[in-house]
């Protein structure tokens, strides 16, 4: 027990350093490659939350692009029209998300399966429409942020920030009595109802934190933009993006968002002349996954050494 | 201990327990460990990797950025635009080039494509400046675009010379410091439909249909120009609704602007819009005798699409090739020469921007940002699209015509003394 | 708005509808048989419309009489992708499949973009500026053509349903995959040809909407979500349902046109979807044909 308190400090501190080692990156590297990883930060925030969602929930959602924009556009409406500082506004996109989910909850929970997929795909739209219909919010125009945003060192320092904050999260959501909650609901929901967990709130937890997540990466995006609108921000990219990295990566497992998430942007950049090439990569290596990888590139990694040690043992 | 995360076929999941068993419990916690390790090796890979991504040395030459609409819904004026810049460029290159520092440096264009997503643009331009290494940039085409790249052209304070943005929409985005815009006034774009049918004095039942798109430049001109213009002129709008730019069906409102009787139709659409409208307004069994389309109309794409139904259909113009400027016949003949099509208005304002920037770039004899951009601010000049002088907003106006469609070529129609047709009425 | 200009806009609604009732039959139909969620639905009905624009401008063979074409190479198509990708993962559960559909929608859409680029099409013939009197409506040839090419073939599909043995054999696969295999059905085959079938309807609706309306690349999801809509409104399986329900949107659709503009057409369709689906997700139709 103590050896494992010890491992998980360890563990712990060794986050810490790296994530820092992270936020003072951009002092070394060129301008692109902070772009990059600017990038990585926010996809990362996007594949863990996701993965809490689909991978520990349950809850196959494609409605990240709700969250995302919905922070996207809170963040840029509070800084244009109020004076609260940029923390608290990041901290209101965070809690917007959150509303939102606790909003579509009593309509999008009791849904069970591919109806909740494709319910959280239909909401996605359907605010992409109001967004770009109802000209109060800019429609199709969009807003412009009416301050410059930080430079590029500080917007990493707040990626790392958030990044910190999605990791705690999960690591509270997958390794802790939550976690078993979460499986039981994942698993068989009336089973556990009948042993006493409550389905409905357990779903909303996870729901709300994820999407909170999310509003807090799509603020971020619309931060470092300058100007935001309907179709980028609302746009089924991040929904299928973020769905594609970590289901490569590994869907449910702890190492997969991360794994997704670098593979699909490294070849993203080897490929950054032919984006179609990419995306379409992207989706043929999905498809591998489901057919022959089911836990994704994490999957295999683990099963590797058990099946290497099982064929040098001739078994 | 059963392995953590299980390989095979067991579907999509981790195991499915009954109960929750201590094992479980415990194999859960250990896996902690493994998995930050793995996470913070990954991470430092993946930025190691990235960084040995090599990027191209500095070459000897001067690298102007473009971001275009090449595909997509604005593809229409890509094309156009991406042959003013290359034309451009290559006029100066084949001239030897620009002299900087003693020495004469070739300019090299470097265009990406921006699928008509502003998204994209933006990270285009980000690509082109941190990339590229480009010195100078040129804008996209329709507000939304122009915009996203030239928020990150001013982030970098790098210069940015654009056309295909007008006034209102460029200016209201930004206090503009390094960009700037060769374009019309929507004031004037909007106000010259009714100028014109008033100068051919034709006679019709007064009421008006007003349909736009809610992208920034048609609110400005649909939303508000046209309906204050109405008034003004005498005129009653019977129907005024907005649609998103991508919009495919437009039943509703053109029956609308039918049983209300509407003989002026009054539109601001993008090309593939307004190749759907003008077959919707036929198909409806519509026939109004003025039907104006503002943006959309303009390009060959229009016309070629529809054919005769494009007859009578007309459009605000900045530029003909009968403009009595320096080069501007030259410019569509070569145009016409070089890529056997039919061009358009948006081939002299692209171009213009490109000579305006390489003529700062050369007047200034440096590539630095803040060098050229002075320079740009002091421009004065005539160029095929006539003077272009910049404002305290950094805006240069062009004077506005009303062209039209007849037997499948624009045809300039208003003003009298640029006219090269007269105005057909009504629409056949 | 006046009684002349709703009515016109209804009238398109109910033509249009027929057309979503024909392009939503397939997905009905590979639900209801397969519980596949064939997100990859939408790409099959873009294609459909590429087939017909590139048909017409390349052989000059008009996309109406070529529709047998297309709706056969979509078919011939689309079997040998159930067969590989989608077969070894039945019984698997729900997500593997559907996460295959959604990998292959991917692939499509940007293979879409990279063959025919993401420029604005639209399939125009001699006849698709043409208006049609109907008394004090109006409306364009094409929607009237669209409308019952659209019911001709969702007819078909019915009698084929419910008159033939291919038909008896794929309600009893949809009824009880295990109890028909046991009476002799041969499931896996019924599933593959059922799911060449849908693409086959998805891509004559591709084209008859392609006929009607501009398309790109992306338009696929809007395309998915106006079938998903159809489909939850007409229940799993019923073709009848189906083409009640597709009417039923095509209508809800120009109402929203009507009320608030057109823009709203699609919203109308999502929010009228999402309530359905929050109520009474198996349709109102469930249980019948």
């Amino acid at each position: 027990m103590a050896r494992q308190l010890k491992a998980r400090s360890a563990g712990f501190a060794a986050l810490i350093l790296a994530l820092a080692l992270l936020g003072v990156a951009p002092a070394v590297l060129r301008e692109y490659d902070t772009q990059i990883l600017l990038r990585m930060l926010l996809a990362l925030v996007l594949a863990e939350s996701w993965n809490l969602l689909a991978g520990y929930g349950g809850l196959v959602s494609l409605g990240t692009s709700s969250a995302v924009g919905l922070g996207g556009y809170v963040l840029v409406g509070l800084l244009n029209h109020s004076i609260l500082p940029l923390p608290v506004v990041i901290l209101a996109a965070a809690l917007s998300g959150a509303v939102l989910a606790a909003l579509a909850s009593p309509g999008l929970l009791r849904l069970r399966g591919l109806y909740f997929t494709v319910g959280t795909l239909a909401l996605a739209e359907a605010l992409r429409l109001v967004m770009i219909n109802v000209n109060q919010f800019g429609g199709a125009t969009g807003l412009f942020l009416n301050r410059d945003p930080p430079a590029l060192g500080a917007l990493v320092w707040i990626a790392v920030g958030l990044l910190l904050v999605t990791l705690l999260v999960m690591e509270f959501c997958a390794h802790s009595g939550v976690s078993l909650l979460l499986r039981a609901v994942r698993d068989d929901q009336d089973v556990a109802a009948q042993m006493g967990v409550r389905p409905f709130r357990v779903k909303l937890a996870a729901f709300a934190a994820a999407s909170a997540l999310m509003a807090a990466a799509g603020g971020l995006q619309a931060l470092k933009l300058g100007a935001i609108e309907p179709y980028g921000m609302f746009g089924l990219r991040w929904s299928i993006d973020t769905l594609a990295m970590v289901v490569i990566g590994g869907l449910g497992t702890r190492a997969g968002p991360v794994i997704g998430v670098v593979l699909v942007m490294l070849s993203g950049e080897l490929l950054a002349d032919y984006p179609e090439a990419h995306l379409a990569l992207t989706g043929l290596l999905m498809m591998l996954a489901m057919r022959f990888a089911p836990r994704g590139v994490a999957g295999l990694l683990a099963v590797l050494p058990a099946r290497w040690r099982a064929r040098t043992t001739g078994a | 201990m059963a392995p953590m995360i299980d390989g095979g076929d067991q579907g999509l999941f981790l195991d499915r327990p009954a109960l929750p068993s201590h094992a479980l419990i415990d194999s859960l916690r250990s896996n902690n460990s493994g998995g930050l390790k793995m996470r913070r090796a990954l991470v430092t890979i993946g930025l190691l990797v990235s960084l040995l991504l090599a990027a191209a040395g500095r070459a000897e030459e001067i690298v102007i950025g473009a971001s275009l609409p090449l595909s997509g819904q604005l593809a229409s004026f890509g094309a156009f635009q991406r042959w003013g810049y290359e034309h451009a460029v290559a006029e100066v290159n084949h001239a030897g080039g620009i002299a900087i520092g003693g020495k004469f440096l070739p300019v090299r264009l470097e265009i990406r494509d921006d699928k008509s997503d502003a998204n994209i643009s933006a990270g285009n331009v980000e690509n082109l400046i941190s990339r590229d290494h480009a010195a100078a940039l040129l804008g996209s085409c329709t507000p939304a675009l122009v915009s996203a790249g030239a928020l990150v052209a001013e982030r970098h304070r790098l210069p940015m010379v654009t056309g295909c943005d007008p006034r209102r929409a460029f200016t209201s985005a930004h206090p503009w410091k390094y960009v700037w815009d060769v374009f019309f006034d929507e004031a004037e774009l909007a106000a010259a439909p009714f100028k014109a049918l008033a100068d051919a004095h034709v006679t019709t039942n007064r009421k008006v249909a007003i349909l736009h798109d809610n992208g920034p430049d048609g609110q400005v001109v649909g939303g508000e120009l046209w309906p204050e213009l109405a008034r003004t002129y005498g005129l009653t709008v019977v129907v005024s609704t907005s649609f998103p730019v991508d919009n495919t069906q437009f039943t509703s409102i053109i029956a609308d602007a039918k049983a209300k009787g509407a003989e002026i139709m009054l539109v601001d659409a993008i090309t593939p819009q307004a190749v759907a409208i003008r077959k919707q307004i036929a198909t409806a069994g519509y026939h109004p005798r003025v039907l104006v389309i503002e943006k959309g109309a303009e390009p060959a794409q229009f016309g070629g699409g529809l054919g005769a139904l494009a007859d009578g259909v007309m459009v605000g113009g900045y530029w003909d090739s009968s403009f009595p400027y320096p080069g501007a016949r030259d410019l569509l003949m070569a145009y016409e020469r070089e890529t056997h099509q039919r061009g358009s208005q948006h081939i002299a304002d692209s171009y213009a921007a490109t000579k305006v920037l390489l003529a700062a770039l050369a007047t200034a004899g440096s590539v630095g940002g803040e060098a050229i951009n002075a320079t740009i601010a002091k421009t004065n000049a005539t160029f095929v699209v006539g003077p272009v002088r910049f404002d305290a907003q950094h805006f240069a106006p062009l004077p506005i015509v009303e062209v039209q469609w007849q037997q499948g070529r624009t045809v300039v129609v208003w003003p009298a003394k640029a006219a090269t047709g007269k105005l057909l009425f009504p629409i056949p | 708005m006046s009684i002349e200009a709703a009515a016109s806009s209804l009238v398109v609604g109910v033509l249009l509808g027929g057309i979503f009732s024909l392009t939503a039959l397939g997905l009905s139909l590979v639900l209801g048989v397969m519980r596949l969620v064939n997100l990859a639905h939408g790409e099959f009905l873009v294609l459909g419309a590429y087939a017909g624009y590139y048909l017409l401008t390349v052989t000059g063979i008009d996309p109406l009489l070529g529709l047998p074409l297309i709706a056969a190479a979509m078919g011939l198509v689309a079997a040998p992708l159930y067969r590989f990708l989608i077969q070894p993962l039945m019984g698997r559960g729900v997500e593997a499949p559907m996460m295959t559909m959604f990998g292959l929608s991917i692939v499509l859409q940007n293979l879409y973009t990279a063959a025919f680029s993401a420029d604005t099409r639209s399939i125009e013939t001699g006849y698709s500026a043409l208006a049609l009197n109907l008394g004090p409506v109006t409306v364009g040839l094409v929607y009237v053509m669209g409308f019952a090419i659209s019911i001709g073939i969702v007819g078909l599909i019915h009698l084929l349903v419910s008159r033939t043995a291919f038909g008896r054999d794929l309600r009893a696969s949809a009824q009880d995959a295990g109890a028909a295999a046991i009476v002799g059905v041969n499931v896996p085959r019924v599933q593959m040809l059922t799911f060449a079938l849908g693409a086959a309807c998805a891509g004559a609706g591709g084209t008859l909407s392609g006929l009607v309306n501009s398309f790109t690349p992306a338009s696929g999801a809007a395309y998915l979500l106006n079938s998903f809509a159809v489909v939850v409104l007409g229940g799993l399986g019923s073709v009848l349902g189906t083409l009640l329900a597709g009417i039923t949107v095509g209508i809800l659709q120009s109402l929203g046109g009507v009320l608030f503009g057109d823009g709203y057409r699609d919203l109308v369709a999502l929010l009228v979807f999402l309530a359905v689906l929050i109520v009474r997700p198996q349709g109102f139709m469930a249980g019948r044909g």
